[in-house]
């Protein structure tokens, strides 16, 4: 069994809890019998609410599917995620399908955005889909600390990769959802285009108060986290708070050494 | 070595996207083999006929054919002195003379009609020896006397006919009821002539009315006696008044008919299958390009390691071979299925035709499988080039689609120019003096003005699926616009697609107001010219007690006669002309209304008077006044002045010669007048409707010939063109049906193309709901690109072909709306209908699965 869940579950203020979703002995498998896989053992996490958490760890510990699960883009073979108060475990195709168009934020490592569509478009896109009317002050407030609005009207073969990663994190907040996830999102980027897209991640927690979830194996991306937890075997074995880049490639080497020698 | 096990893998790795255009290939080949096979088998149906039904020899009157009738409606015959005449020639074993009459109606007790509706005749004759060769007699025995006849089997089961059952035979010599003693069955497949039999000196009483005639002799060899040489030694003793045929030579005029006939439905639906292959060549394009755009970096990493542009070319070639292969070759199976599912049809539509006679000759199956190939391999081709295009370094790019196919100025200017050209060939049609000058005008703009579309079509895209977006999707919000930005994303694929549809509704659409203005124009004319209240026809020309029966049917004003007369023309100039003479009573001057340019009309019928068409007048310089030496055919020759010239600028009787019946009487004897070839008849005032019954009741016993009154004619001869629009809708649905498939097709690649967008639409929100409502609407708006160029294509084809035709009478144009309408509504449904399984499957798709990053 193993456990992220070290925050304490009130403290906020208001009715919102603190913990924006949590999962509990979330186990997921593939396959049956002998060729059974199990990407993810009994895990239990909280994520804070207003953070910004990073999930790191080596190629299949199940940090993408763990992302998956949370952010109800994959069913669980058993155990509970909650977004909120929300149990989406067991939700059915149609309300997983509202629950991420309304309440969740997504960024890809690649391949964000619509082709078809111009950058304002893609950024709205979420919003369009459920019949909303965007807020116009957010928007124009998130388009400007993305720092794109001479952009709006280009289409995405238009853009540079860092630009079109800045739409795909300002469609994310555009429609305010509770939380983003992100996989790898600066993964295809260059050291400073990644480093663009980061630092207005985390502009976005500490100014709009906004929850995120990142999965990277990157140690720079991880330090601009609240916290880092590490997955190895489908098992949350370790967990860091105010990472620094140096500290969680140390605390990786670490991993790497025992995984070898074990 | 290698190109061909890849072009294997990649084949069959593909083998789901490749299936639609297999399916494609096979439709067009199985039609073209089954055309092949069908038209094959009734050949083969009517060899085996006409070589068991002749005889060695076979002595007729020099004149006679075996398709038509003379002019006085007997067939034309021979002394029986003959036969004797025949037998003294060497090398005779037996010689008979036969009486075969092919106009003759045969009813039974209701006055239904015993012969095949479809073109095939009814024969009457005496049963002889001869007829044993392709006939035996399977029930009751063969007529003797003059009330007995024998039928043929087919015949007897289609209409439930028994021994003892009675028939009325008529002819022109009048009618004659028999009882029925025997029944005879074909030992080879009729293919649906009904056939009754009576004694010698019946058939010669009833169908020739001389006991002392036959009209044909049938002469067998002795042992040892070739047909030609029997030929020879027949026509030494005969003088040179005979036409003297071996029973090959008689096989093969009997063939003629047949041939030209069937070349006709043979060539016709060769001509449809080539309009599906047409469609064809788009959808395998189009499967081709999108193949190829997907595996763009596989293709750059194989010439990055070393494959030249030559083998990354052939390796798409060869996959398209095997997709013709296997697409052909189902193909021809299928064909055979389609040969006898089209017997079938025919069979219940009264023909007889037994699979037994299934005839597939090597060479069907070979040209299937060639065309087959070879258009796959032709359609395959740009994109096989632009494969070989694919540099290196796209194996080195991002993965996802390629730049999207944008269409270019160049395409857009030869386009233009080729449409530019069509239209001008559309336009110096339409404004041709000559008929046979316009039509080569008509073909070329046809065929210009489809290129230029189908090149421009690209181009077009852009704006018309804009317009229809606009017009349509926009209250689908977001979705809407998605689906309209990608049917415009690929605007060469929306267009090859769009183009497919195109092909097929432009033809429907030039062919139904082609139609429609056949039959307004018809309307228009019936309504300006025929005065007539009602007009009475059929397929056998009326018999003189059908003539009586009219003209004693009661309420009628006047009955008009109509008689066709062979006749040798010669005018002032000394020119020749035999298109003969048209005998009516005077009173047709006021049931066909015609325009005359110079003299009246009512002259025309006076005393050894006529009127001629003005073109003959022109071609002539013939005027009123002038006389016309006027040969009648069996009968002598007239001088005839000419009292008026009718205006030929009508559809109706164009260039007809009219003189009286009474004229006629003078020259021509009156064994030789022909019967009514049409008669028209008035109604006394007020009197109409009562005059309608009865004269239908008095023609109860005839029902070879339709009364019609004038609003039943017009409804008569728009439900005869409706029908063979139908028909050709019919055949055309092929085409459609594989344009259909190319749209399913086209959306299928898409959405596998689209996984990744896809995939990230669902994740950020889009229900399924939205996204099939999404690919429903892509493929709505294509199919209505498509329809919308088709009609409108088709509509100026069809507007023109009407303005060429108004030379020939075609004067009204009339475009079908309604129908236009509800092909473009259709459309949108057949839109609907396409997007179905890939909607379905897009669906289906596994989020995760379209996100992962490989």
């Amino acid at each position: 069994m193993t456990s992220a869940v070290t925050i304490t579950r009130h403290g906020g203020t208001g009715g919102r809890t603190a913990v924006a979703a949590r999962a509990r002995q979330v186990v997921k498998a593939y396959g049956s019998g002998e060729t059974r896989v199990v990407a993810l053992d009994h895990v239990d996490v909280d994520i804070a609410r207003g953070q910004f958490t990073a999930i790191m760890g080596p190629s299949g510990s199940g940090k993408s599917t763990l992302m998956h699960c949370l952010a109800g883009l994959d069913t669980v073979t058993s155990g509970q995620i909650h977004l909120d108060e929300t149990e989406i475990t067991g939700l059915k195709d149609k309300k997983l399908t509202q629950l991420r168009r309304d309440r969740i934020g997504f960024i890809f490592q690649a391949f964000n955005l619509l082709p078809t569509l111009n950058a304002l478009e893609n950024i709205t896109l979420p919003m369009d889909i459920a019949g909303r009317k965007p807020d116009k002050a957010w928007l124009g407030r998130v388009v400007d600390t993305v720092g794109l609005s001479e952009r709006l009207k280009h289409r995405p073969t238009q853009l540079s990769g860092g630009q079109q990663q800045r739409v795909a994190v300002a469609r994310a907040l555009a429609a305010r959802p509770e939380i983003i996830f992100g996989d790898e999102p600066t993964g295809n980027l260059d050291s400073r285009a990644g480093a663009e897209v980061l630092s207005f991640l985390r502009r976005s927690v500490d100014e709009l108060g906004q929850t995120i979830v990142m999965v990277t194996h990157d140690p720079v991306a991880a330090s601009y986290a609240d916290r880092v937890l590490y997955l190895a075997d489908g098992r949350i074995v370790d967990e860091m708070y105010k990472p620094t880049a140096e500290a969680v490639l140390d605390r990786m080497k670490d991993f790497d050494a025992r995984g070898r020698t074990s | 070595m290698t190109v061909l096990k890849t072009s294997m893998r990649n084949f069959f790795a593909h083998k789901g996207r490749m299936a639609l255009s297999a399916v494609a290939v096979l439709l067009s080949v199985a039609f073209v083999c089954g055309t092949l096979v069908f038209t094959d088998t009734m050949n083969t149906t009517f060899d085996k006929l006409f070589a068991t039904t002749a005889s060695d020899v076979t002595v007729a009157p020099r004149t006679a054919k075996s398709d038509d009738t003379p002019q006085n409606g007997k067939p034309e015959s021979l002394p029986a002195s003959t036969v004797q005449q025949v037998t003294k020639a060497d090398g005779v074993k037996s010689a008979e003379g036969a009486v075969s009459s092919m106009n003759v109606t045969v009813v039974d007790r209701d006055n239904k009609n015993m012969g095949a509706s479809g073109g095939a005749p009814t024969i009457a004759g005496n049963w002889t020896r001869n007829d044993l060769r392709s006939m035996e007699i399977t029930s009751g025995h063969a007529p003797r006397g003059p009330t007995e006849l024998m039928v043929d089997a087919d015949t007897a089961e289609k209409h439930h006919l028994e021994l003892g059952d009675e028939l009325r035979t008529i002819s022109v010599t009048g009618d004659f009821t028999a009882k029925i003693v025997g029944i005879a069955t074909f030992k080879v497949t009729n293919p649906g002539a009904a056939v009754v039999y009576f004694d010698t000196p019946t058939a010669q009483r009833e169908l020739l009315g001389a006991t002392d005639r036959f009209t044909q002799v049938y002469v067998n060899a002795a042992t040892g006696v070739s047909d030609t040489q029997l030929k020879r030694n027949v026509a030494q003793t005969l003088d040179g008044t005979y036409k003297i045929q071996t029973a090959k030579e008689n096989a093969d005029e009997n063939r003629e008919g047949v041939d030209s006939f069937m070349g006709v439905i043979k060539y016709a639906m060769l001509g449809f299958a080539g309009i599906a292959f047409l469609v064809g060549i788009f959808l395998i394009i189009n499967t081709f390009s999108m193949l190829v755009a997907q595996r763009t970096r596989e293709i750059g990493l194989m010439r990055a390691v070393g494959s030249s542009r030559g083998q990354v070319n052939r390796s798409v070639l060869v996959e398209a071979t095997l997709l013709g292969v296997v697409g052909s070759i189902l193909g021809v199976g299928a064909g055979v299925g389609i040969a006898i599912g089209l017997m079938k049809l025919m069979s219940a539509a009264g023909m007889n035709l037994s699979t037994d006679d299934l005839t597939i000759k090597a060479t069907t199956p070979i040209a299937g499988v060639l065309l087959g190939v070879v258009v796959t391999v032709l359609a395959a081709y740009l994109p096989a080039r632009r494969a070989g295009k694919v540099s290196p370094m796209a194996a080195l790019r991002d993965a996802g689609t390629p730049a999207d196919g944008k269409a270019g100025l160049v395409r857009g200017l030869i386009g233009l120019v080729l449409t530019g050209a069509g239209g001008f060939a559309l336009y110096t049609a339409g404004t041709a003096d000559k008929a046979s000058e316009g039509s080569l005008m008509l073909a070329a703009g046809v065929v210009l003005t489809l290129i230029g579309f189908v090149v421009i079509g690209p181009l077009l895209a852009g704006g018309v699926v804009r317009v229809l977006s606009a017009v349509l999707l926009r209250g689908f919000g977001p979705v809407g616009r998605m689906a309209e930005r990608n049917a415009l994303r690929n605007p060469r694929r929306t267009g090859a697609t769009g183009a497919a549809l195109m092909i097929g509704l432009a033809l429907v659409a030039c062919l139904s107001v082609v139609g429609s203005s056949m039959v307004a124009s018809a309307t228009s004319e019936l309504d300006k010219s025929v005065g007539a209240d009602f007009i009475v026809q059929g397929n056998q020309r009326i018999v003189p007690q059908a003539e009586k029966a009219m003209q004693d049917s009661p309420g009628l004003a006047h009955v008009t006669r109509y008689k066709e007369l062979l006749a040798t023309l010669t005018s002032p100039d000394g020119k020749k002309d035999d298109s003969g003479v048209t005998a009516a009573d005077p009173t047709y001057a006021q049931d066909l209304r015609r325009v005359t340019t110079a003299g009246t009309l009512t002259a025309a019928y006076g005393k050894d008077a006529m009127s001629v068409g003005s073109d003959y007048a022109k071609a002539h310089g013939v005027h009123v006044g002038d006389t016309i030496d006027v040969a009648f055919k069996g009968g002598e020759t007239a001088k005839l002045k000419v009292a008026a010239i009718t205006d030929d600028d009508s559809a109706l009787d164009q260039g007809a010669r009219y003189i009286s019946i009474e004229t006629m009487r003078k020259y021509v004897p009156a064994d030789q007048i022909p019967p009514n070839t049409i008669m028209f008849a008035k109604a006394e005032a007020g009197q109409s409707e009562q005059a309608y019954a009865a004269l239908k009741k008095s023609l109860h016993d005839y029902p070879q010939y339709q009364v019609r009154d004038q609003t039943d004619y017009k409804q008569e001869l728009k439900d005869q063109i409706g029908q063979l629009l139908n028909m050709v809708y019919g055949l055309l649905a092929l085409a459609i049906i594989v344009a259909v498939l190319g749209v399913v097709n086209t959306l299928a690649l898409s959405v596998v193309e689209r996984t990744r967008e896809i995939g990230l639409m669902r994740a950020i929100g889009l229900s399924r709901r939205q996204l099939r409502r999404m690919i429903r609407m892509e493929s709505v708006v294509i199919a209505l690109f498509g329809a919308l160029l088709g009609l409108g294509l088709g509509m100026g084809w069809g507007a023109t072909a009407q303005k060429l035709l108004a030379l020939e009478g075609l004067k009204v144009l009339e475009i079908p709306w309604p129908t236009i309408i509800a092909v473009f509504v259709g459309s949108a449904f057949v839109g609907l209908l396409a997007a179905l399984i890939p909607a379905f499957r897009a669906g289906r798709m596994n989020v995760l699965n379209a996100i992962a990053t490989d």
